[in-house]
């Protein structure tokens, strides 16, 4: 290289990287400027740290939805990796600063890249085919430009790598190398303004990710917290999670409300967060940047969250904007009266506590006593007031009797505050929590019994954030362990609907399976169950939702059960129960039948004497 | 004395008016009313009908549109020219806003949403509802109050009329317009649903017990013979068989009528907290253990295609 060929390259890497610069430090000053919400390092950097190999390294997530897909990127990002010293090298020797190009280790090196980069080539064209001609909906109506344009670089990358093999020295090689070198620079100044910032900040994003699905930190009242009014008040965290965005559409592909017709589409509400962020929109009503009314029809399920790649967190966008919709009065009518219920009443009905109190008398259940019982049994607002969930924890009583186990009741319960807490009034929720937790420790609770999954989620997660630890368990999972080893042959088939604060939310999977199959259950598993099933509809508040756009999320849920042919839907759920069977009324071709997995338990378990 | 305060717009007195009156003259003893705003005079006629002593309108401009401060200043001057031994108001959404204001201002004690009095003189007693209604509480005020009494709780129809019309006496007095703190604007009324049962006094509702969109109208005879509006659980709204506003429920509309009348409805707990308020539940489906049997003051057992045109039959004047 020339004296004057150096100080041409030096000067167009300076360009360059001033361009690549200035965008990285718009984005900084971004980040920045708003309220910090990252705590670094912090008790969970180890669970981070396996996150981080698990799924950046190994791309357990970008695989595990996608195979093909995730295989074809993973020879991409490998070989990107491997290529990282070679490109250093080129870099150095380009500049003048140090040329270690001759000697042996980078010769072998050179050799062992060969591989490599026929896996990128591999990788990129089976992804640019699927771009280009198979067109999935997740990616966009339009072939992305800039997509194509950064295949392009890469097969160039790729090419100019191994073309260098045949060029012995001459003007083509230099030609060649300059190739290699520019689109190199030209890549990295697309980067920031693309999805492919995803490449310099994932990693990041993957390591603050929280380990608990859908953490949404309280609200602090002492500093005047109200959530997410406008643009201003996003956090740390979710910036960076706006520039993450890979538009690979996971989301969208999972989320119940899209797949329904409805407006909400996860992905649109990152990018829409993004551009804000970059036209500088700071004082807008963080609502009036999305589409109107998709902040309600989130149904909370976490699907979105759960399948990202990159470490990006729906929920907190989401719950921390109703908050603020909710903390200026703007929260949808049906939520009037549900608050005021809960408020007045301590239930999500509004009804009065002598209808438990009846329930709790008919069902023989004492006031729980620590010194006699093992198990607080957690009734919950449909333990407490619905007829169809008290028949399932009859049945559920009738188990523990039968297995000796000793529980109780409180005197009195108020609602644990979920969908206080999911659709925004935070407030309620710490109210109603408090005064909970005030209650299980006067009652020197040590376990607790419940078989509603948002109270088993709320209590035993969201209580944490107040400094109250507890063994909280769903009847699933206890009734699993006290009735091992017994079993009864096969009587039916059967369906299961994992519900989301069940299986995706607290990874109890396997129990309901285990109870079914040693209780004679042949189970026929619908499309979209385990740890990632599609909503009943309920979460989120979404139960008392007056009218849905679209076709009814529980609707398509129970058409998914019935398409299994099971003549029995399994649900361990009040509300996906609730919803699942007003869809069943309202169709015109009702055919299956529901039953609590208590119930099945419990009515298999009597023929064993 | 008792110095009832009377609600009207445009000229129209509403109910609950009407049963403060009437809780006045269960209390016993002389009875004035007074009634203020535009077109108080034709209010003022129809109050003039009942037995009670005098009806006195209050004029001032200022008072024309209703205003918390307006209000205050001009019943504060009325009460201390009458010099009443108590006040009876409507527990109006009116009432609230000025009377705690006005009990202060006079330093009068305020005695809200009671369902009765008892006794007169120093055995007065005010009864409210305490606890959501589990406990009732005999309050004794000291001195005069102001007593405001629950929607409902006296029956407008139990109103003594007067041999003669009573005499109606106009009270000018002067209300300063530039104390007055509140800018009303306009009223206007929000788009409402097109079917609002939340007035209705009896409603005839179906669920998916009625089974076919045809066999609605039966429960329409049954509904036009009650005098009822048509009401629905929302599998029969979700099917299209009714409009959405016709549907009870918590996702719907939430309904405390007189009679409620269940046509093979379930009862699934979105519709029982939709009409939990209602005063009688008559319940019919054929399915026993259905959960609407624990909220039905009566319940029928039974095929409804059997039971309505029973009803109807019955009906038939």
């Amino acid at each position: 290289m020339s004296p004057a060929e150096t100080w041409i390259f030096r000067i167009v890497v300076a360009a360059f990287g001033a361009a690549f610069a200035a965008q990285i430090a718009t984005r900084l000053r971004l980040f920045l400027r708003a309220t910090n919400n990252i705590r670094f390092p912090d008790h969970e950097s180890g669970i981070r740290l396996l996150r981080l190999v698990r799924e950046v390294v190994f791309q357990s997530r970008t695989i595990g939805e996608r195979p093909l897909v995730g295989l074809a990127h993973l020879g991409v990002f490998w070989g990107f990796c491997a290529f990282a010293v070679f490109t250093s090298v080129e870099f150095l020797q380009g500049l003048g600063i140090a040329d270690v190009t001759g000697t042996a280790w980078f010769g072998a090196y050179r050799l062992i890249l060969v591989p490599f980069s026929l896996a990128v080539l591999a990788g990129i064209l089976v992804l640019i085919v699927r771009r280009v001609f198979v067109r999935p909906a997740e990616l966009g109506k339009t072939v992305s430009l800039e997509s194509v344009l950064i295949g392009g670089f890469i097969i160039a990358l790729m090419v100019t790598f191994l073309l260098d093999f045949w060029l012995t020295g001459g003007v083509a090689a230099r030609v060649n190398w300059w190739v290699h070198a520019l689109v190199i620079l030209g890549f990295m100044v697309v980067i920031p303004g693309s999805k492919h910032f995803h490449l310099v900040i994932s990693p990041l994003t993957v390591y603050l990710r929280s380990s608990t699905l859908a953490t949404v930190p309280n609200l602090d009242f002492e500093r005047e917290q109200v959530g997410l009014e406008t643009l201003k008040d996003v956090e740390r965290k979710q910036v960076l999670d706006a520039f993450t965005c890979v538009e690979c559409g996971r989301c969208q592909v999972n989320c119940p409300a899209h797949a329904t017709g409805k407006l909400l589409n996860p992905k649109t509400l990152i990018l829409q967060t993004e551009d804000a962020l970059l036209a500088g929109k700071f004082d807008a009503p963080l609502a009036g940047l999305f589409d109107p009314g998709v902040l309600w029809q989130c149904t909370t399920c976490g699907a979105c969250e759960n399948q990202c790649p990159v470490g990006v967190e729906h929920l907190p966008l989401i719950i921390g904007a109703r908050r603020g919709l909710v903390s200026n009065g703007a929260a949808p009518d049906a939520f009037a009266a549900l608050y005021n219920q809960l408020e007045r009443r301590g239930n999500l009905w509004g009804l009065a506590s002598d209808q438990r109190q009846r329930f709790v008398q008919s069902a023989g259940v004492e006031t729980f006593d620590a010194s006699r019982h093992e198990y607080l049994m957690w009734l919950g607002c449909s333990g407490s007031y619905e007829a169809e969930f008290q028949k399932s924890l009859r049945s559920l009583f009738s188990i523990l009797r039968r297995q000796g186990v000793t529980f109780g009741v409180l005197a009195k319960e108020r609602c644990t505050g979920d969908i206080a807490k999911r659709t925004g009034n935070e407030y309620l929720f710490q109210e109603l929590a408090q005064a909970n937790i005030a209650d299980f420790q006067a009652a020197g609770v040590t376990k607790i019994l419940t078989s509603c999954p948002h109270c088993l989620r709320t209590i035993g997660v969201d209580y944490r954030e107040f400094g109250y630890q507890v063994d909280v368990v769903h009847s699933a999972v206890l009734v699993a362990q006290l009735t091992r080893g017994l079993s009864v042959p096969v009587s039916s088939q059967v369906t299961f609907h994992d519900p989301c604060y069940l299986g995706r939310y607290a990874g109890h999977v396997e129990e309901p399976r285990e109870l079914l199959q040693r209780f004679g259950g042949d189970i026929m598993e619908p499309e979209r169950s385990g740890n990632n099933p599609f909503c009943c509809g309920a979460g989120g508040g979404l139960l008392f939702e007056e009218v849905e756009d679209g076709k009814r999320i529980s609707q398509e849920r129970l058409e998914q059960l019935q398409a299994t042919g099971a003549g029995t839907v399994v649900t361990a759920c009040p509300f996906c129960s609730i919803m699942l069977k007003g869809a069943q009324d309202s169709a015109a071709h009702a055919s299956v039948e529901f039953v609590d997995l208590m119930t099945f338990v419990e009515g298999r378990l009597k023929t064993i004497t | 004395m008792i110095l009832v305060i009377a609600e009207q717009q445009n000229g129209v007195l509403n109910r609950a008016s009407i049963e403060a009156v009437v809780a006045a003259q269960q209390a016993g003893g002389t009875i004035k009313v007074a009634v203020a705003g535009a077109h108080a005079a034709a209010a003022a006629a129809t109050l003039a009908e009942a037995a009670v002593a005098e009806v006195i309108v209050l004029q001032a401009a200022a008072l024309d549109t209703y205003t918390l401060d307006g209000y205050v200043a001009g019943l504060a001057h009325v009460i201390a020219a009458e010099k009443p031994e108590h006040v009876f108001l409507p527990h109006t959404y009116q009432t609230r806003d000025f009377a705690p204001a006005l009990a202060v201002k006079l330093g009068m004690a305020l005695v809200t949403d009671c369902i009765a009095t008892r006794g007169q003189g120093s055995a007065f007693v005010a009864v409210r509802p305490m606890f959501q209604g589990k406990l009732c509480a005999d309050v004794a005020p000291v001195g005069a109050a102001l007593i405001t009494f629950q929607i409902g709780a006296v029956r407008a129809d139990a109103l003594a009329r007067g041999a003669a019309a009573a005499p109606v006496r106009e009270a000018a007095i002067s209300v300063d317009a530039g104390t007055i703190r509140q800018k009303p604007e306009a009223p206007f009324r929000e788009a409402k649903a097109a079917v609002d049962l939340t007035q209705a006094e009896r409603i005839v509702s179906v669920g998916r017990g009625i089974k076919d969109q045809e066999k609605i109208e039966l429960a329409r005879q049954l509904a036009a013979a009650l005098g009822a509006e048509l009401g629905a659980s929302r599998p029969i709204c979700d099917a299209g068989w009714l409009p959405m506003d016709r549907q009870v429920g918590s996702s719907g509309q939430t309904v405390a009528p007189k009679l409620y009348l269940a046509l093979g409805i379930s009862g699934a707990i979105q519709h029982l907290v939709g009409m939990k308020g209602a005063r009688t539940i008559v319940a019919i489906n054929k399915d026993a253990e259905a959960p609407i049997f624990e909220v039905a003051d009566y319940g029928i057992v039974a095929d409804l295609f059997e039971v309505v045109p029973a009803m109807l039959k019955e009906l038939q004047p």
